[in-house]
């Protein structure tokens, strides 16, 4: 199997997972207007992070990102690499809580919130348990069966929209950047790319498409915040916890069955999360083995799923989880900067040296 | 009589149909023995006459003209035992020496006829057969390549059984090949009854519930095979082709549509992967709906289908079980059953049963169409084990269903998608699309 594709449909859709909740909340809460001036700026600052870690990890062929510190000694490595330990972690945390609280919220109203967890932690955990090369071709397959209902519904999100929201379009607010919601958007930025350097052994990729496929991004980045907009006006959406799901809500179609295709969209983003959740665990077991060599990786999996149920359960509200998620943003900014410019570093030095 | 033949007499005192006779050969009295359930005795003899007849020089000695029937063998008694319950007969002088012939056999085999479980439309109907060397001849005679290979294995401790392994030369790949090899020589003594042994030999997991290999009853699927790149074993009585390695893709695809248009060919392959989506998705989007999400449906529909319920006295969970449980009975019991009483099964489990169950009010109208196409849509599936672990899959889809709704189904299909995906078969994955792309090129 084209293992290129593989790569580019797990960003593809990791990244969709990750867009339609929390994103454009944070965003229309962080501008009043213009709000394509900061998904932009939020893209383009995605688009170059990426380049310099895509463009930092070529210099190191068939190495993945913990071989690549382990050269520079273990103290250095370990210097880099909790870091990435305590990001993930705390990533996996609020992603189970605020994914299973949504479903909690939009369908399973009756269901309490430590049984909507085990299906999330309990399908990842076993998707991660199988290794790597299980979470791609689930993903592919993930891929080929939900894409295309996701796409579908996304296409019928613009059942009500009026275009005129879009105005105006110069009238540019800059207040978003000292909006603490602005930084925490970029959750659905700096969530996924890492996984690009812990892959480097096991599947190749060819850089320019990845690249490609982040562009692809942006109209879903866009009408994410868009569609609401478009649909409520900016006042009104930003009443609302999760617009877009809101927004989907109002989509009313005669010739189906179902009377709230939100839920398929949901769901079909929730198993992209699955996806994402599987290779988080995945990634954060990857590393602890690496420091712990005698523990089996399945062992520090499940270790490691019961601990994130716990704490999960543990967190008595909502607040607490936002909390989470704003302490999480200085991991996330060391990820986003320190990660890709210091392989860059290491990567071009090692190329002199060579030379 | 010389003492080979007193030993061997020895040796099969209990057998009845073990004969041992004496016969005149070149003008010589030589003694012949064997399995007369296995051997046809006056034709063998006939020809034996007529062989003697065919030499040129009439004054050849016995033990010159026993060396042109066969290798002239002395004294080891285990290895004239061994042909004899082989089927081999045994010619013996008063030397004590014996040649081993290959005599007239018993017709114990059917003839080539069609297929019994894979019907074909538009196609070669000629099917395998319980003999092994039939099997091979048949995919000989359906590929005529100089490349075509056939190793012969004799599995077993207790008693022999012929394995064979076929392949294409330069097609297969070679990695696969050899594990497959090593696994089955490295197992030689292991028993080999059926296909469990065979996955046993082979190093599977007996839990698994999807299987790893690929049935076919039709010598033109195991050439089509064969030309992918995959390895056909036969097992000596069993008249099925065991293809390996078994792909997701072995689902959806008979090579008999290859006989049609594009288009057609095209259409059966869309409908059989909607055959599979609806019997996992179907009786679990009942439950979900009915149970935790009906909010989701348009209200009429919701209305309707309450309605339908009215009466029923238990969730939907214990009501879709009861019925999927009768319906299994049906199917299990249509195979028991002689084939002229299977469709009064039909009739009776279908639409009397049917009728009778809703009148009583113990399940709803809408579950008995629903499960009805889901049974039928089961069986778009190609291969009969396939379509048992679909129908087994179909049961944990429910179940999550009754817990988490909507959402539980298709949390089911993310575990199923993920448990197939993580099944290898010598290191191919089950979810290849292109085994001749992806792996022999690898």
């Amino acid at each position: 199997m084209n293992k290129n594709l593989q790569v580019i449909l797990m960003y593809f859709i990791t990244h969709v997972g990750l867009i339609f909740f929390m994103y454009p909340t944070d965003i229309i809460e962080s501008a009043s207007r213009t709000h394509w001036v900061p998904i932009f700026i939020g893209m383009v600052f995605h688009l170059v992070f990426i380049w310099i870690y895509m463009k930092g990890l070529s210099y190191f062929p068939g190495k993945n990102i913990i071989d690549i510190y382990m050269e520079k000694g273990k103290g250095l490595s370990l210097i880099f690499l909790i870091p990435i330990i305590g990001y993930f972690f705390l990533a996996n945390i609020t992603t189970v809580r605020a994914y299973s609280e949504i479903i909690n919220i939009v369908f399973l109203s009756e269901t309490p919130l430590w049984a909507t967890m085990i299906p999330f932690l309990f399908i990842a955990t076993y998707i991660a348990a199988k290794g790597i090369n299980v979470i791609f071709h689930t993903a592919f397959i993930v891929a080929c069966v939900f894409l295309p209902l996701f796409l579908f519904i996304f296409i019928l999100s613009f059942q009500n929209v009026d275009w005129r929201y879009f105005f105006p379009l110069f009238d540019i607010d800059y207040s978003f950047i000292s909006n603490r919601s602005y930084y925490k958007s970029f959750f659905s930025f700096a969530g996924v790319f890492l996984f690009l350097g812990f892959i480097q052994p096991y599947h190749t990729y060819d850089r320019k498409k990845v690249f490609l496929s982040a562009i692809l991004l942006l109209p879903f980045f866009l009408f994410s915040v868009y569609v609401p907009i478009l649909t409520f006006g900016q006042a009104t959406s930003a009443t609302f916890q999760f617009p877009f799901v809101t927004a989907l809500d109002s989509v009313y179609i005669s010739w189906l069955v179902f009377d709230r295709i939100t839920m398929f969209f949901l769901i079909s983003l929730l198993i992209f999360i699955m996806i994402f959740l599987s290779l988080l665990l995945w990634m954060v077991c990857s590393i602890l083995v690496h420091f712990v060599p005698i523990v089996k990786h399945s062992y520090v999996l499940y270790f490691l799923s019961i601990l994130i149920f716990i704490i999960c359960v543990m967190l008595p509200d909502w607040k607490v989880v936002e909390n989470l998620f704003w302490w999480n943003t200085y991991f996330r900014f060391y990820v986003i900067l320190v990660i890709p410019f210091s392989v860059l570093i290491f990567g071009v030095r090692s190329k002199r040296k060579v030379r | 009589m010389g003492e080979l033949s007193k030993k061997v007499k020895k040796r099969f005192k209990n057998n009845d149909d073990f004969f041992q006779q004496e016969t005149y050969l070149y003008k010589e009295i030589v003694e012949i023995m064997g399995f007369n359930t296995l051997i046809n005795i006056p034709k063998t003899k006939d020809i034996l006459q007529e062989y003697t007849k065919s030499v040129l020089t009439p004054d050849m000695p016995l033990d010159d003209f026993l060396k042109t029937i066969g290798e002239v063998k002395e004294g080891n008694i285990d290895d004239a035992i061994q042909s004899i319950f082989e089927g081999k007969l045994i010619i013996c002088s008063n030397k004590d020496q014996y040649v081993v012939v290959d005599p007239i056999p018993k017709e114990l085999n059917r003839s080539i006829e069609p297929p019994s479980n894979e019907n074909v439309l538009q196609g070669s109907q000629s099917s395998f057969i319980e003999d092994v060397e039939t099997n091979i001849g048949l995919i000989r005679k359906e590929k005529t390549s100089e490349k075509l290979r056939v190793k012969s294995y004799s599995v077993g401790k207790r008693q022999n059984k012929k394995l064979a392994l076929l392949y294409i030369e330069g097609n297969v790949n070679k990695d696969i090949l050899s594990e497959i090899q090593n696994q089955i020589e490295k197992n030689i003594k292991k028993e080999l009854q059926n296909q469990q042994d065979l996955s046993n030999i082979l190093g599977f997991s007996p839990w698994l519930t999807m299987s790893k290999f690929r049935t076919s009853e039709l010598p033109s699927e195991a050439v089509k095979m064969l030309l992918q790149g995959r390895v056909v074993l036969f097992i000596d009585r069993l008249p099925i082709a065991f293809i390996l390695p078994s792909l997701i893709w072995d689902m959806f695809t008979v090579e008999n549509e290859h006989n049609y248009p594009y288009p057609l060919m095209i259409l059966i392959r869309v409908l059989r992967v909607v055959g599979l989506l609806t019997t996992l998705i179907v009786p679990g989007l009942y439950v979900a709906l009915v149970a935790v999400n009906p909010g989701v449906l348009r209200i009429e529909m919701a209305l309707s289908i309450a309605q339908s319920r009215q009466g029923v006295p238990y969730p939907a969970l214990v009501e879709v079980l009861i019925m999927l449980l009768i319906l299994e009975l049906i199917l299990e019991a249509s195979v028991r059953l002689p084939k002229s009483i299977g469709p009064t099964i039909t009739m009776v489990g279908g639409i009397i049963l049917g009728q009778a169950i809703v009148d009583a009010k113990l399940v709803s109208n809408l579950l008995i169409i629903i499960l009805a196409a889901t049974t039928i849509a089961n069986f778009t599936i190609v291969g009969v084990q396939n379509s048992l672990s679909i129908r087994l899959y179909k049961y944990l889809i429910v179940i999550f269903a009754s817990i988490y709704g909507v959402f539980g189904l298709l949390a089911g299909m993310l575990l199923i998608i993920a448990y197939l995906s993580s099944l290898r078969t010598f290191g191919v994955s089950y979810l290849n699309f292109n085994l001749e792309r992806d792996v022999i090129k690898r």
